[in-house]
């Protein structure tokens, strides 16, 4: 028989070598594997969707923001250039490089596929917002073009992605909507968030911590050089000008009406009664469907029903039936409280 | 618009090709009846009801998965009864919303039951509405008609006939009430001595009234025989891409048996 | 002419413009349409509301103070009437099949002069197992079965999903996943079939790759012999009962807990690719029917459920058989096996004997006890128990069992281990087919295999070195 002192720390050793190699995200094999992947299609992929993304915001592309782009050093990056000039996809003239018609629709094709992803990972898993990017950007490599076209065929053949950029179509096409940074709208008007810029990560994080995402109501309460104050959905939020950049809005023309009532459908005390105004958009795929099923409509009237031990899930009455909905979701339905007398 | 077969008394009605290609075997049986139906309105007692408990669907109470299949007769006809999946609605993307729609969309069969609460009924008429854009023949069968007595409420089945342009059977299923009524007007419909006027919807929808006007048009022009092209639109404008396939393929334009017309 | 292709393409036009709200829309204008027409049709008596029964039942069962008790007893009835319902019919099937029938059927073979083996394959092997798993497992669904599906049938168990959704939620499940578990202590097939009412495809495979953790009625009769054998017979005897009763509890309890702890640990690994879309319809309360109840609880799961299960133990009867009657230098292969396996075994605190019957007893955790004393008695070579190789039995005294379970060498930590073991071990072939019938995926099958088995070997290791450290 084995010592237990010794079968334990084999057990442990084990464990650790375990952990070590495979830990999900940090792991030697997940390492090694991103290293390796980074082969030269996907560094020409990338460097075109880099490309093409400094043409869609009228920048200047140079060797380096690609290369801090691409995390590579100048030299590599270099090689990938002159690669993709051999092939024809770009031309460079001193220092700028700049996409040739082919190289703009294979770029087309990886922003395609990877906002195509990014919707999939919104509408139809639980993966958080936060990694959507990441796994598209593994992703995108990888898709075939027929899978790209069944992919969108199962989501619906969807328009934008869950930012609110424009998907393009199997030809290329894409559509480009106009809109104005947050930085840029003046104090004391109402539009709507069309996009908010996932890039970089690190202030894509800021925005969706602040509950922000495109399909809000926008009032600026206060623009000055310091801080943006506005309402979001009746929310206020306060911004640096540098983050607001990172939103686009459309201002309300005068034929749209502005949503004064942004109360939740969970703040409605038990017995109370309310009309439904909207889901926010934040509810997205089966789910806003499931809830449109319910008929949980603009116009129709909820009363609150039940509560559970801890209040959470709620039983509503919707259209004759009991519903219930865990919190999360009565969040993000508006409504306008009806005052019973 | 008018189905073009409502007068072919005689002839088997349903469209065998496409019933047989969604895996129905219709050797034996005269009609085709689809059983459709929000969860939780007693789909499935109703379907135990029409075929008797020999043929009772084995299905896990509350959700019936897949297709259950039955028969049952009726003055001489053979029918073959298909029980799909209880679903809110045909427009998600659910697998189960999918069989149930293609099943009707593109089997068309003969008759297509809508069994509703009638203690609930705007809710489930959200389903029984989205039917009627896809087939011209159903009964709506008003189930738990006991319930909704039980809290004081009365439904007034002709009016909703008369609304729907589609029989509509009060029935209690579970005490097997009103289900001879219910068989005679899955006959009356089958066999087109009742002339089905199924209502469409009539509320504009926001911003695309333009559009659906104009792919309407030119459905029309393409597909002259198609009952509902403004449906038939809409789902083109949602990006369906087994409608947009079936527009594709012309699979849309065979749907309705032209052939009846041209006898 | 007006062309397929430039329709299509005017209406992608048309959707940039339109864009992605339209579904809200359409749905929207259904619903304008449908209460026009429904107002005109429905009329509701007006006056004074009379006393409305089911916000009433509803206040009481989810209520604060009443909600969880009513659950609690409700619960307790059921399991109450199953346990003390099951079993004499269960006594009375087993003295018919095995102690009545068994016997007639080997004199009716010798009669027949059928060469021992074949009798001993057909008569031994494959009808015992059956009448095995028949007794144990047909009274307490016949009888749990129907009053699940009575509660069911009345409205209450979407309630009880309701209550405990808060838990469920916590750890990314479906508050019906209470249900399924429940279910799945009567037995592990009906609760991963049960899980259909869960419509979320994400909390849907939770609930059926955990129900393998609710310790189902094949598995009691085990956990209550090793509990009164081993932990009942290591504490004083007045202390006995409540001691073995507590350990079984313990188990049982240890089952949901792990439960919850894997549902939390899927939907945040390999599950964050299905989606999650949570709902929950708490119907109306309707008189349950007690007839149609009964028979359609009986035809669809206690029937359904006992034929996959008879399908399996016939060859697990015959595989029993063979192993312990097939001999090489007149050693069974059971015993070279175990003979193999036992220094590993040994390690984590089982025995060969415990790892071949969990082996050749995948069809039905029922026959694992038969099955380990016959093996036992096979390879210590004891005289005066059970009627020959191959042949499974039980013994009315459960110091008989104890005194050959010690003869085995088996000591507290055999006892433990095995209790773990049987709660932490891979489904039932029944309940594996029916997941792969219901999940149609390879990957979840094999995971809801693999998983609970990789678990119950790393706990039972890390119990006895534990306990040899410091027992």
């Amino acid at each position: 028989m084995i010592d237990p002192i010794y079968a334990l720390i084999i057990f442990f050793a084990v464990l650790i070598v375990v952990l070590v190699l495979f830990f999900p995200g940090k792991g030697i094999i997940t390492r090694w594997k991103k290293i390796k992947s980074q082969t030269s299609r996907v560094l020409i992929e990338d460097a075109l969707k880099h490309l093409y993304d400094c043409e869609f915001k009228n920048l200047d592309c140079s060797l380096n923001s690609l290369t801090g782009n691409l995390t590579l050093r100048a030299d590599q990056t270099a090689s990938v250039i002159s690669n993709l000039e051999s092939m024809g996809l770009v031309t460079s003239t001193g220092n700028k490089i700049s996409l040739t018609s082919e190289g703009r629709s294979y770029a087309l094709r990886v922003v395609r596929i990877h906002r195509l992803w990014e919707r999939y990972l919104a509408d139809n898993t639980s993966v958080s917002e936060t990694e959507w990017h990441t796994i598209a950007e593994e992703r995108e490599h990888e898709t075939t073009d027929e899978d790209a076209n069944r992919l969108a065929a199962r989501l619906g053949n969807p328009l934008v992605d869950p930012h609110g950029d424009p998907i393009p179509n199997a030809d290329g096409e894409i559509l480009v909507k106009q809109g104005i940074t947050l930085n840029n709208l003046e104090e004391g008007k109402y539009a709507r968030i069309i996009h908010i810029e996932d890039e970089p990560k690190e202030v894509y994080a800021q925005l969706t911590a602040q509950g922000l995402y495109p399909g809000m109501q926008i009032y600026v309460l206060q623009s000055s050089k310091g801080k943006i104050r506005f309402e979001a959905d009746g929310e206020e939020c306060v911004l640096a000008p540098v983050l607001a950049s990172n939103l686009t809005v459309v201002p309300f023309t005068e034929k749209e009406s502005v949503q004064e009532s942004f109360e939740n459908l969970s703040s409605l005390e038990t017995d109370g009664a309310a009309t439904i105004i909207g889901i926010s958009n934040a509810m997205r795929g089966q789910q806003r469907r499931r809830m449109l099923d319910f008929g949980i409509v603009p116009g129709t009237v909820v009363h609150t029903r039940l509560r559970s031990l801890k209040g959470d899930p709620a039983a509503y009455e919707v259209r004759g039936a009991l519903i219930a909905l865990r919190k999360n979701q009565s969040d993000l339905i508006h409504i306008k409280k009806i005052k019973e007398n | 618009m008018v189905t073009p077969d409502s007068n072919c008394a005689n002839c088997p009605a349903h469209n065998s090709a496409n019933l047989v290609k969604l895996g129905i075997d219709m050797s034996n049986f005269d009609y085709v009846v689809a059983l459709a139906g929000n969860p939780n309105t007693g789909k499935s007692t109703v379907f135990n009801a029409l075929t008797g408990l020999k043929q009772h669907t084995g299905n896990w109470p509350g959700k019936t998965v897949g297709r259950a299949e039955g028969a049952f007769q009726y003055s001489d006809k053979r029918y073959k009864i298909v029980d799909l999946p209880g679903t809110y609605s045909l427009l998600s993307t659910s697998t189960d919303e999918e069989i149930a729609r293609d099943f009707i969309l593109f089997g068309q069969p003969d008759v297509t039951i809508i069994v509703v609460d009638a203690s609930r009924l705007e809710r489930n008429l959200n389903l029984a509405l989205q039917v009627l854009e896809i087939t011209d023949r159903a009964v709506l069968c008003l189930n738990l008609i006991d319930e909704a007595k039980r809290h004081h409420i009365s439904v007034d089945d002709r009016l909703l006939s008369k609304s729907l342009g589609i029989p509509v059977v009060p029935t209690a299923a579970r005490q097997n009430v009103g289900i001879q009524d219910l068989l005679k007007n899955i006959h009356e419909v089958a066999t087109g001595k009742y002339i089905c006027k199924p209502y469409r919807m009539k509320s504009e929808i926001k911003n695309v009234s333009h559009a659906v006007e104009d792919l309407n048009k030119e459905l029309e022009v393409r597909f002259p025989n198609l009952a509902n092209t403004r449906w038939i639109a809409l789902r083109l404008l949602e990006g369906d891409q087994r409608v947009i396939d079936a527009v594709r393929s012309g699979e849309i334009g065979s749907l309705t048996p032209v052939e009846t017309e041209n006898e | 002419m007006n062309n397929v292709e430039e329709i299509i393409q005017k209406a992608n036009k048309y959707r940039w413009d339109i864009g992605e709200n339209l579904h809200d829309s359409i749905l929207e204008s259904i619903y304008t349409d449908a209460a026009r027409i429904a107002d005109k049709a429905v009329t509701r008596e007006g006056g004074k509301q009379k006393f409305d029964w089911d916000r009433w039942i509803d206040k009481l069962v989810t209520g604060r103070w009443t909600g969880f008790p009513i659950m609690f007893l409700l619960l307790v009835i059921v399991f109450w009437l199953t346990i003390s319902g099951a079993n004499v019919p269960s006594a009375m099937i087993a003295s018919l099949l095995v102690d009545t029938v068994h016997p007639l059927l080997k004199d009716g073979a010798n009669f027949l002069h059928f060469p021992w083996w074949l009798s001993g394959v057909l008569i031994d092997g494959a009808y015992l197992a059956l009448a095995w798993v028949i007794s144990v497992m047909l009274p307490p669904m016949a009888i749990f079965f129907p009053m699940f599906t009575l509660l069911e049938d009345f409205g209450y168990l979407p309630r009880v999903a309701f209550n405990m959704d808060n838990l469920y939620r916590r750890v990314g499940a479906h508050g019906k996943q209470a249900l399924t578990m429940s279910m799945g202590f009567g037995c592990n097939a009906a609760g991963v079939i049960a899980a259909r009412i869960i419509d979320s495809p994400r909390e849907r495979i939770i609930a059926i790759i955990t129900n393998n953790f609710s310790l189902c009625n094949g598995r009691w009769p085990t956990q209550i012999l090793i509990a009164t054998i081993f932990i009942g017979g290591a504490v004083p005897s007045f202390l006995a009962g409540v001691t073995s009763a507590a350990a079984v509890m313990i188990v049982a309890v240890l089952g949901v807990v792990f439960s919850l702890v894997v549902s939390w640990a899927l939907s945040r690994s390999v599950l964050k690719g299905e989606a999650s879309a949570f709902s929950l319809e708490l119907p109306p309360y309707r008189p349950p029917r007690f007839l149609q109840t009964l028979y359609t609880s009986l035809i669809d799961r206690t029937l359904m459920v006992l034929w996959r299960a008879v399908v399996f133990a016939a060859p697990a009867g015959v595989a029993i058989w063979l192993v312990s009657n097939v001999t090489i230098a007149n050693v069974s292969l059971a015993e070279y096996f175990i003979k193999w396996t036992d220094p590993y075994a040994m390690i984590i605190g089982l025995n060969g004997v415990i790892i071949l019957a969990y082996i050749i007893a995948i069809p039905a955790n029922e026959i694992v006890i038969p099955t380990v004393l016959m093996l036992t008695v096979l390879t210590t070579k004891v005289a005066g128990f059970g009627a020959g190789a191959g042949v499974m039995f039980e013994m009315d005294s459960v110091s008989d069992t104890a005194a050959l379970l010690h003869t085995g060498g088996w000591s507290v930590l055999t006892g433990i281990n095995l209790m773990l073991f049987s709660l932490l071990h891979n489904p039932c072939s029944t309940t594996i087919y029916t997941i792969y019938k219901e999940t149609k995926s390879m990957k979840w099958t094999l995971i809801s295999t693999f998983l609970p088995i990789a678990m119950g070997i790393v706990i039972c290791f890390l119990v006895a070195q534990f306990w040899r450290l410091f027992a």
